[in-house]
């Protein structure tokens, strides 16, 4: 069987396909990890053959982390941190309990199916249009520049979302077991977050990480609502851009630095993120 | 009606946070819309009623070029992206050794922040240095100014973002392929049907509904194209490539414009919205 499926022509075409569209898709990152380990005078070389065609140098590294830039950088990571996990937590929070309403209540006049798909309207919004508002608020509200108004904004970014997975993973957890907890004398919050909460605990550490690298990603609310002390990566590699052009080594450690936290987490849960990028549609 | 209020109990909080961080702004940027507010002037807010938006309608060339700019974007980006997306997946539903490596590495471009795409690709694309440029010019490119005419810059967009979310239709669609019952398939192979047949009777009519949902939220997604803008092109040469998103962020936090940029926020709201309908029906179907 495996010496005819080798000469299936099929195959020929798929492998081929397969190695060009790799390459097409990892040529980027890769070019990016050499760029950084360049120094300024070798950047617009073509060389890419550590120690055969060039002497690999960690100036990059060195000015991106260390000291006086660094510091920039620093706070950068630790704003991304803070923001992504505090947003991301409450999501989690207010999503788990709307979506725990929504499959297991049923709402009238307004039915359930209706405030769902409301719900997950608000993610359909072009970011820009709220972000105007937005920063309106946050002036009005002295929160510019703080981590609050940031967090905020990321919240209500990746509630939709997760609202809408958190009920797709209820609706998959048995109903008897709640009720049973319910029966044995819990109240419907304690059969929540004894019951309900730990068993669907994959799915919503799933949600958690989706909207972790969500937050880590945006850039437009960060750059709209942040100027000094709040910025995130991405602000900080928008930042690398200057009248005098592009430092091809900074740009590419400071991105490397931006890329490798989501990049890491999505390939943890690669089976998760196509449902949750699908909003569910698509589950594997 | 203790039930009651353990079930808003439940509800209230996300709804009541969605009301005030998402409903109450949009609802201001509304009521702006109806304003001339120059920020950056010291001119005070007053009222013009539906002047910015017959403005927008009637006197802005620059909104019906993103505009017309954005669709086009759309348009190309997710039929090219669709039809890479199934010839990959194709591919890779057969038994292929390394499946979920293949799988991971396809992740990476749409795991990674699409600003730091955007400067990548800046930096690939850089006129006098960029590496994708010169291996263009030894090609034979060289007379091509990418980045700096306005008949190449839009289509150079649309390949970095290609090359950013064909995975996402490609994974899509596989694990929708996976998915399909297999019986149908053996059935197909004792009738004697070819591969090919196989795949234009059986898989491309069975996955014709998801195909539809993915096209969607891609077009949707796309629709919103800022960060590449930004990152790689800042609308220009010209405005050739400035997108809806961005010629609001423009015109908002550059010209202070905020009257009008509320205008124009709704505007694209409303087109958004009604694409986003059609993908409301189909997702409320699951549930």
């Amino acid at each position: 069987m495996r010496q005819a499926r080798k000469t299936d022509p099929f195959f020929v075409v798929a492998w081929v396909v397969l190695v060009l569209f790799s390459v097409w898709t990892v040529f980027p990152f890769f070019w990016g990890i050499v760029t950084s380990f360049k120094s300024p005078g070798e950047q617009y070389t073509t060389a890419f053959l550590p120690f055969a065609q060039f002497r690999p140098s960690t100036y990059a590294w060195q000015v991106v982390l260390g000291q006086a830039e660094g510091e920039r950088t620093r706070q950068g990571l630790r704003n991304s941190v803070l923001i992504s996990s505090l947003s991301s937590l409450l999501v989690l929070f207010l999503g788990s309990f709307a979506g725990y309403a929504l499959t297991r209540f049923r709402f009238h006049g307004w039915k359930n199916k209706d405030i769902a798909s409301w719900i997950l309207s608000n993610r359909m919004f072009p970011p820009i249009a709220v972000a105007i508002p937005f920063f309106l608020v946050m002036r009005t509200l002295k929160l510019l520049d703080t981590l609050p108004a940031i967090v905020m904004a990321h919240t209500v970014y990746n509630l939709p979302l997760a609202t809408w997975l958190m009920m797709d993973f209820f609706r998959e957890l048995p109903e008897e077991v709640e009720e049973a907890a319910l029966i044995d004398g819990c109240s419907p919050f304690q059969a929540f977050f004894r019951v309900a909460f730990p068993l669907s605990l994959p799915g919503i550490v799933a949600v958690y990480i989706l909207c972790f690298i969500f937050s880590w990603n945006e850039f437009l609310f960060v750059v709209t609502l942040s100027y000094r002390k709040t910025m995130t990566m991405p602000v900080i590699i928008a930042g690398t851009l200057t009248v005098r052009g592009l430092d091809f080594w900074k740009v590419s450690a400071l991105s490397l630095l931006a890329i490798a936290p989501p990049v890491v987490l999505a390939a943890l849960t690669s089976r998760f993120l196509i449902r949750g990028l699908t909003l569910g549609a698509i589950k594997e | 009606m203790r039930k009651d209020a353990v079930k808003f109990g439940f509800l209230s909080p996300g709804l009541l946070y969605l009301m005030a961080m998402a409903v109450f702004p949009l609802v201001w940027s509304l009521t702006l819309s109806f304003y001339r507010w120059k920020a950056a002037t010291a001119a005070p807010r007053t009222f013009v009623g539906f002047g910015n938006f017959l403005s927008i309608f009637f006197r802005d060339p620059r909104f019906w070029n993103s505009l017309r700019f954005t669709v086009l974007y759309v348009a190309i980006v997710v039929s090219i992206e669709l039809s890479l997306g199934l010839l990959l997946a194709y591919i890779l539903s057969e038994r292929i050794r390394f499946r979920n490596f293949f799988r991971v590495l396809f992740l990476l471009p749409m795991a990674a922040p699409p600003i730091a795409v955007a400067f990548m690709w800046r930096m690939l694309l850089n006129p006098d240095a960029g590496i994708v440029v010169k291996i263009l010019n030894a090609l034979g490119f060289n007379m091509v100014r990418w980045l700096t005419d306005a008949r190449f810059a839009p289509f150079v967009l649309m390949a970095v973002d290609i090359w950013e979310w064909t995975p996402f239709m490609f994974l899509g669609l596989l694990a929708a392929m996976q998915s399909l019952p297999v019986a149908l398939y053996d059935a197909a192979q004792v009738d004697g049907a070819s591969r090919g047949q196989a795949f234009w009777f059986i898989t491309f009519p069975l996955l014709l509904p998801i195909m539809v949902t993915l096209i969607l939220l891609r077009a949707i997604d796309a629709f919103k194209l800022f960060e590449l803008v930004f990152g790689i092109t800042g609308g220009g040469p010209g405005t050739s490539t400035e997108s809806l998103s961005y010629y609001i962020y423009t015109v908002g936090f550059q010209y202070f414009d905020l009257g009008y940029a509320c205008a124009l926020s709704w505007v694209f709201l409303l087109i958004v919205l009604i694409m986003a309908n059609f993908l409301l029906q189909r997702l409320r179907r699951g549930i």
